[in-house]
């Protein structure tokens, strides 16, 4: 069954297709919030709310990107608020003199890359990470980034372009070996 | 520094970055389903309950309107008799307005409260629109300062109809579950529903358990 026939069902109110909906889809939404967030709970949290929000917005729905698509732009404007949402929990919760600390490790004693990678893109301004997971890690297209970020697939390159650059330049030593 | 080799060794480090385990679908779905429940029930409430309220407003100001053009005029001079034990009787035909509408309106608070009663159980009562019960509110309250409420069983229901309305309308999403239970524990001691359900005939409540 294609996607506009689970929709014209799910529109029709029936639960069913909800699911079928839901059981094609959420690995996918799952994974990249997973891999933005890196927590279980949240992830669970903002998988929920982009599904129940994908629900309740699909009549408006166009089909002008694939339905995984628009899903996962949902999902990630989800992650996005709830991450801005979360630093600013914790910019007041976190005395001044901590205020540097937020969401920065000292990497200098990990020896390993793959340690030392994790930190160096947890640091990524949002815009940067969510195209370098989506790419990088995730296998996006840049014209599926492109749609789901709602930018030019143009913007996706040189996000990505900058974002590997920062990341060279995190982790220097390791490419001089 | 030569970039291309680098960045394959960065992407296939990469691929490591926040490994995701398996999701908890069927956690996640039951989440998900509750409260897709909760908007179709919110959905079907308001578009049940909007033109019921009007319908039982209008009721109410129709009984009002007859109230008022049906009693009769004292010519002048021509002082009734005045009752000195007990209250006047309403004009007979004010009653049967008063009565219908408030027939009307015990019926819609028992559908009403039925859902609630039932979404209280799934846990998602919060999500219910308190509009509804601020609605069906406002009409108890001209039902009980209507002549409807001179009949003592009436109007103790009413009151006591009152009160739980009054707790769902201010129940915010944020409410706790002392809140839920003070309502349900409301709902259950003053027997409410059962009491609406024998004062209003069978057939006259729009929806019953549709959740």
């Amino acid at each position: 069954m294609d996607d506009r026939d689970l929709i014209g069902r799910v529109l029709a109110g029936d639960p069913r297709a909800e699911r079928e909906l839901y059981d094609a889809h959420v690995d996918r939404v799952y994974r990249l919030v997973y891999r933005m967030v890196d927590d279980p709970h949240r992830a669970q949290d903002f998988t929920q709310e982009a599904f129940i929000r994908g629900f309740r917005r699909l009549a408006d729905f166009r089909g002008e990107s694939a339905l995984s698509t628009w899903l996962c732009a949902i999902a990630v404007s989800v992650t996005l608020n709830g991450l801005r949402t979360l630093k600013r929990a914790r910019e007041r919760e976190v005395g001044l003199e901590d205020a540097p600390a937020i969401g920065v490790r000292t990497v200098e004693a990990d020896p390993d890359l793959k340690v030392r990678l994790t930190h160096a893109i947890d640091r990524l301004p949002n815009g940067y990470r969510t195209v370098f997971v989506m790419h990088d890690v995730e296998g996006y297209t840049h014209e599926q980034i492109a749609a789901t970020l709602g930018v030019q697939p143009g913007t996706s390159k040189a996000q990505l372009f900058r974002a590997r650059a920062r990341l060279r330049e995190a982790l220097a030593d390791f490419a001089r070996d | 520094m030569d970039d291309e080799p680098f960045d394959e060794t960065l992407q296939s480090a990469a691929r490591a970055y926040h490994t995701p385990p398996e999701p908890p679908r069927e956690e996640m779905w039951r989440a998900i389903e509750a409260q897709r429940r909760v908007d179709r029930v919110r959905g079907t409430v308001m578009r049940r309950w909007i033109p019921w309220s009007m319908a039982a407003a209008a009721v109410l100001a129709l009984g009002v309107g007859i109230g008022r053009v049906s009693v009769p005029d004292s010519p002048p001079g021509s002082a009734a008799p005045v009752r000195v034990t007990g209250a006047a009787p309403a004009p007979r035909v004010n009653e049967t307005a008063y009565r219908l509408a408030t027939v009307e309106h015990l019926g819609q608070s028992e559908a009403f409260l039925t859902l609630f009663r039932a979404s209280l159980r799934q846990g998602a009562q919060e999500r219910l629109a308190s509009g509804t019960a601020r609605h069906l509110l406002a009409t108890n309250r001209l039902l009980l300062d209507s002549p409807a409420a001179q009949d003592w069983r009436t109007r103790v229901l009413l009151e006591d109809l009152e009160l739980v309305l009054a707790e769902i309308a201010q129940l915010s999403p944020e409410a706790s579950a002392g809140d839920r239970a003070m309502i349900r524990d409301g709902m259950e001691h003053g027997a409410v529903l059962p009491r609406l359900r024998t004062v209003v005939p069978a057939g006259t409540t729009p929806t019953r358990g549709d959740l």
